[in-house]
């Protein structure tokens, strides 16, 4: 079997754009390199929160209430304490929970990605390759799941998850649930992209010259045609983050977003924005503009992403 | 071409109104029906007020005064009360009012279906003595009748036999959850649910018109920042309620004014007495420290209320230290004092109680029901985590919260109480007494609270006519309620209405926006 | 094809009653209609006997079976909150959701493919270049911000536009229109806006890359180098072209407009189902909710099937694959 001529498999168009040109057209792309710069600072920020922040937000016995609805960079009137970016009506620094908020917005919203992405590849695979039944349930699914608006899919999440979990997780339950609710709503995309990509690739050369030499199929559609279908499917993921964090703030929005007591950039959005007209601009403002940023930098990645990795475009 | 001339109709049609007082209103939640005995809710009694009336009404202060009825007065030694009705009164669709109609709509509002049948309890009887006067037996001597039933609406016997509307229907609606015929000052003139609501005045209304409304018109807007801009922008002259954090900034708005005023509506704590342990508890899961009275006081004590109403209710809201704000009947004026401030005697107390370390536990709290509901449950985590209690805070949307409370899923929970009646044996009958179905009374006490003598005292309080003995009693009530904290009352909800300044109205405690009292100018 | 067809079509059957079990077992999640519908003063009796009156206390399955039975035949009950038939509260507030999303539609496609061949043409221009980023800050703020700015600056600073509402509208036959008066059409643009500009985006960026694609086959670079004008080649040929892809994800879109109309009609306080849905979740409407789901159901995979169909008589090698946007 070993002297069966396989043919040389190609390599992947991910792979062939990391060696020679991705990192060239990055360099030369400003908004890629600014954009970047932007996520990677965020993300920093997001990460090390409790080494930055001046105060921990989440934790309740630590907020004054008198410290309440400070502006920025102004002593309170009854503590004399400042804040950076002012504080919220709770009293709490709205620097401090916007790098808290952030972890969450950012831990939401790639977890939900992840999860999505993860199901998706391995429906769309299963899907391309088996064929048959198996394939028209999945698709089937995904019409379904395309029915309905992924607001009203997490709503509904929501709802199974507080009738089911037991009551003392009810309060952790909050932030996997929106992994979940998010997740679910955007996994068919990948899953049509992949078995797109796949009902081509499987009657490759390569790929039957696999399946003539016993390959299994979980080591073809992992091995080979996996590797296949990574450029789009990076493409969708990083749009896909941008708008995971802004489901994430819409759910807020609805009343299924993070709890008050641990916000997302969501929540604070939605909490400032009962503050838009009574001059406590800051509570609303900075979240606001911290997500736009967050989001824009990673649409922009995204956006260079999909030109860079189709050669055909440049 | 066509088009044209009913264009031309229509303008010519509209030029009369052209100095026309249009007032436009909006508030949070659209009046669910138009039938006044179907639903026992304020945003359908407050708005079908304008339209239809009772026997009595209330004033501008709450006070009861005749409207349906000239007068009324007790029969013989408290066996009922005798109500005198005004005659020369007619319906929007010109039929005649009498005693009949009122025989009629006990009977509509007292039946088994209807919502506002409690309100009919204390009734055994009613007897039409002749077309202008009514007596109401009751089965025991009920001094604050008249009052209680200022909201019972009187409706057209013939007009609803002739719609087929002689009961409401709940589930189903019929003619008079969409129709309206009424004896009030204001007639509707187009229904849409959820969308708009038009008024007119009823030209042979029986009172003296103190508005100059010639239309006035209703929209729901749910979300407050919408409301807000729609009245700052004039597209509305009013809505009620304005967000408690924009009145600092309408205040210095000439254009606005707002109006601010105490409402009935007390916010407190309450407890699960009942319980044998705590249900969201880490690790106190043998034992339910909130029975013990020491732990309640701790709560009271670790509580800053001033600074609550100072930040989150940005000073406009009264602390309260009963179940009934000031403005009610029946409020204890010698026990106003509030457990203070003071986070050491709360954890002396905590300590005394055996729980130096503290515990945790699981708060419960509705997010779109009362005045930043959430926001104050999230002090109040704050605030007792402080003294080493620290909640679990479970915010959620008033439709999942009243089954949460019923289901007992709750270690502490928020709970805001208007009495419907004005007085303080309601919020006793429903929040202290021992819920018992039979005897209609406890049915909102979700903790169980359970005092011998508070249940001996509630049916006293109820039919004593003595006003002096009847606060006596109400007096020893407040002081076994505020003594064993049953609940930790904290503050009176406020009311703010905000208006654009060319518009006069008249706030009443109740929160009803009466419509007979606006001036535009 | 004809058992292609049926065959589809069955499973869009199945795929509603599936919809329909899922919306179904939502209701026991969302709270209980009960204490919406009675006052402070009742009793734990009233609540039972209501209770019973509704059909709460059967089991699932009967409700859902009695649900469907009434579905088929068009009868969708009653809503709690408002006592009349659900059929007819839709029919109701259609008109208000379909001209809000008609309006936000055509926007998003006339911009989405202006802009999209422009920036396409000029790829490489600065002005291109910021319309691309631009577009990207209207999908990077949530929608109801985005509201809650627009009517901020364009109702209550400058006194434009109205806050809320639909404005006058005009009756024709049982279909309210906001067309045919100056304040419905002027309540039309904020809410249209609202909705329309991530449709707007997405239409722009798929026309733009579709183009580009297209403008580097081999029968464009034959065409300019017969001497073809650039407009000529850029309109006639390329653009055309590019449609059939821009065509499915316009309509699979539709559905999306009409979905997310939720969002900016609960901003807007805009009169249709969407906020008809949302007053429904908290007033626990269950009727209403259900009767809603299914026929967003049943829109969502009408246009799927639908496309389905299309693209088996335009290109049978094609069938069902189709691996469009979402």
């Amino acid at each position: 079997m070993s002297d069966f001529p396989i043919p040389v498999k190609p390599k992947s168009r991910l792979r062939i754009a990391l060696d020679s040109d991705l990192f060239y057209t990055f360099k030369r792309s400003p908004v890629a390199m600014v954009s970047a710069a932007v996520v990677l600072v965020l993300v920093l920020s997001a990460v090390f929160a409790p080494l930055i922040a001046p105060t921990n937000p989440f934790n309740p016995a630590s907020l004054n209430l008198m410290n309440g609805f400070t502006p920025p960079m102004t002593p309170n009137a009854f503590t004399g304490e400042s804040f950076f970016m002012g504080t919220d009506d709770q009293g709490r620094d709205v620097f401090s929970t916007i790098l808290y908020g952030m972890r969450i917005s950012l831990f939401v919203g790639v977890a939900a990605v992840f999860f999505a992405m993860v199901l998706g590849i391995t429906l769309g695979l299963i899907s391309g390759y088996v064929g048959g039944w198996t394939e028209t349930i999945i698709m089937r699914t995904a019409d379904v799941q395309l029915t309905f608006p992924s607001i009203l899919v997490a709503m509904l999440i929501f709802g199974i998850a507080k009738g089911v979990t037991p009551v003392e997780y009810r309060d952790q339950m909050a932030i996997w649930v929106l992994i979940l609710a998010i997740g679910l709503s955007d996994w068919v995309q990948f899953a049509r992209v992949v078995r797109g990509a796949t009902l081509v690739e499987k009657n490759k050369e390569y790929v039957q010259a696999a399946r003539l030499i016993g390959r299994t199929p979980t080591a073809i559609m992992l091995r080979h045609i996996l590797p296949n279908v990574l450029s789009p499917v990076l493409v969708i993921a990083t749009i896909s983050l941008a708008l995971a964090i802004i489901a994430e703030a819409t759910l807020s929005f609805l009343g299924v977003g993070a709890p008050p007591t641990q916000p997302s950039l969501g929540t604070l959005i939605r909490i400032g924005q009962g503050f838009l007209f009574s001059g406590e601009w800051w509570i609303l403002l900075f979240p606001a503009i911290t997500l736009l940023a967050l989001a824009l930098s990673v649409n922009l990645l995204g956006d260079w992403l999909r030109d860079a990795l189709n050669p055909r475009l440049r | 071409m066509k088009r044209s001339i009913h264009l031309a109709a229509f303008l010519a049609a509209l030029a009369p109104f052209a100095q026309a007082e249009e007032f436009k209103w909006a508030v949070t939640t659209d009046p669910q029906t138009m039938d006044p005995h179907a639903v026992n809710s304020a945003p359908v009694l407050g708005f079908l007020n304008n339209v239809y009336e009772g026997l009595v009404r209330r004033g501008k202060d709450m006070s009861v005064e005749p409207a349906l009825a000239t007068s009324w007065e007790p029969i013989g030694n408290g066996e009922g009360w005798r109500f005198n009705l005004r005659e020369g009164v007619t319906f929007h669709d010109g039929s005649e009012f009498t005693a009949e109609d009122v025989l009629f709509s006990y009977q509509r509002a007292s039946d088994e279906v209807s919502d506002t049948r409690s309100w009919f309890a204390p009734v055994s009887d009613v007897v039409m003595v002749d077309d202008y006067t009514v007596d109401f037996m009751t089965t025991a001597p009920n001094p604050i009748f008249p009052g209680s039933i200022a909201n019972w609406m009187i409706m057209d016997s013939g007009w609803a036999e002739a719609n087929n509307t002689t009961l409401p229907d709940k589930e189903n609606g019929n003619y008079a959850s969409l129709n309206t015929n009424g004896t009030g000052a204001f007639r509707v003139t187009s229904r849409e649910p959820g969308l708009r609501t038009v008024l007119e005045p009823f030209e042979n209304w029986w009172g003296e018109a103190e508005h100059n409304i010639t239309r006035a018109e209703l929209t729901p807007i749910q979300n407050p920042a919408t409301a807000l801009a729609a009245l700052l922008s004039g597209d509305v002259d009013f809505i009620n309620p304005v967000p408690i954090q924009d009145v600092a900034r309408l205040n210095e708005n000439s254009d606005i004014d707002v109006i601010q005023g105490i409402e009935a509506r007390v916010i407190m704590l309450g407890f699960p007495h009942e319980a044998d342990t705590l249900k969201y508890s880490s690790e106190t899961n043998d034992a339910n420290p909130f029975a013990d009275v020491r732990v309640r006081q701790a709560v009271a004590h670790a509580i800053n209320v001033p600074a609550i109403l100072q930040t989150i209710m940005r000073g406009n809201a009264e602390p309260v230290s009963q179940l009934v704000s000031p403005a009610m009947q029946g409020y204890v004026s010698e026990l106003e004092a509030r457990p203070e401030y003071n986070p050491d005697r709360a954890r002396e107390l905590l300590a005394e109680a055996g729980y130096s370390d503290g515990f945790s536990f699981g708060l419960k709290c509705p997010n779109n029901r009362y005045l930043n509901d959430e926001a104050v449950c999230q002090a109040i985590t704050g605030m007792l985590a402080q003294v080493g209690v620290t909640a679990t805070l479970d915010a959620m949307p008033v439709q999942n919260y009243w089954p949460e409370l019923r289901a007992d899923n709750y270690d502490m929970y928020l709970l805001g109480w208007s009495p419907g009646t004005f007085d303080a044996e309601h919020p006793i009958r429903f929040l202290a007494a021992t819920p018992n179905e039979e005897k209609r009374v406890g049915s909102w006490n979700f903790g169980g609270y359970s005092n011998a003598r508070v249940d001996e005292l509630l049916p006293m309080i109820q039919s004593e006519i003595d006003a002096a003995s009847r606060q006596a009693m109400i007096d020893e009530t407040t002081k076994i309620l505020q003594d064993e904290m049953a609940y930790v009352p904290m503050y009176v909800q406020p009311l703010v209405w905000g208006t654009r300044s060319n518009i006069e109205l008249t706030q009443r405690p109740d929160n009803f926006f009466i419509l007979r009292w606006v001036t535009v100018n | 094809m004809l058992a292609y067809i049926i065959r589809r079509a069955g499973q869009s059957a199945l795929v509603l009653l599936i919809v329909g079990l899922v919306a179904f077992a939502m209701f026991r999640f969302v709270g209980d209609p009960i204490d919406n519908m009675l006052g402070q003063e009742r009793t734990a009796e009233d609540i039972e006997r209501l209770r019973a009156q509704l059909g709460l206390d059967q089991p699932f399955v009967v409700q859902y079976y009695k649900f469907l039975e009434g579905a088929v035949q068009g009868n969708f009950g009653v809503s709690y909150r408002q006592g009349r038939p659900v059929a007819e509260i839709l029919l109701e507030r259609a008109p208000a959701t379909l001209e809000l999303a008609m309006v936000s539609g055509v926007l998003a496609i006339l911009f989405g493919i202006a802009l999209g061949v422009f920036t396409a043409i000029r790829r490489d221009g600065w002005l291109a270049n910021v319309i691309m980023s631009a577009s990207l800050i209207g999908v990077s703020l949530p929608t109801f911000l985005i509201g809650i700015l627009l009517i901020y600056l364009f109702s209550v600073e400058l006194g434009w536009l109205p806050s809320f509402g639909r404005g006058e509208t005009v009756d024709l036959g049982g279909w309210s229109t906001g067309f045919l008066t100056e304040s419905g059409l002027k309540a039309l643009i904020l809410p249209s806006i609202t909705l329309g500009l991530y449709q707007m985006t997405l239409i722009m960026r798929l026309v733009r890359s579709e183009m580009l694609e297209v403008l580097r086959q081999d029968y464009i670079r034959f065409a300019r180098a017969r001497g073809l004008r650039d407009r000529a080649v850029n309109f006639r040929h390329a653009l055309k072209n590019t449609m059939v892809p821009v065509i499915t994800v316009i309509g699979l879109q539709l559905g999306a407009i009409i979905a997310f109309a939720i969002i900016t009609e609960t901003v807007f306080q805009w009169p249709g189902v969407g906020l008809l849905f949302i007053n429904a979740i908290q007033f626990v409407d269950i009727p209403v909710m259900a009767a809603y789901l299914m026929l967003i159901s049943v829109m969502f995979v009408g246009i799927n099937l639908l496309v389905d169909i299309l693209y088996f008589f335009i290109d049978p090698r094609l069938r069902a694959d189709r691996s469009g946007g979402h």
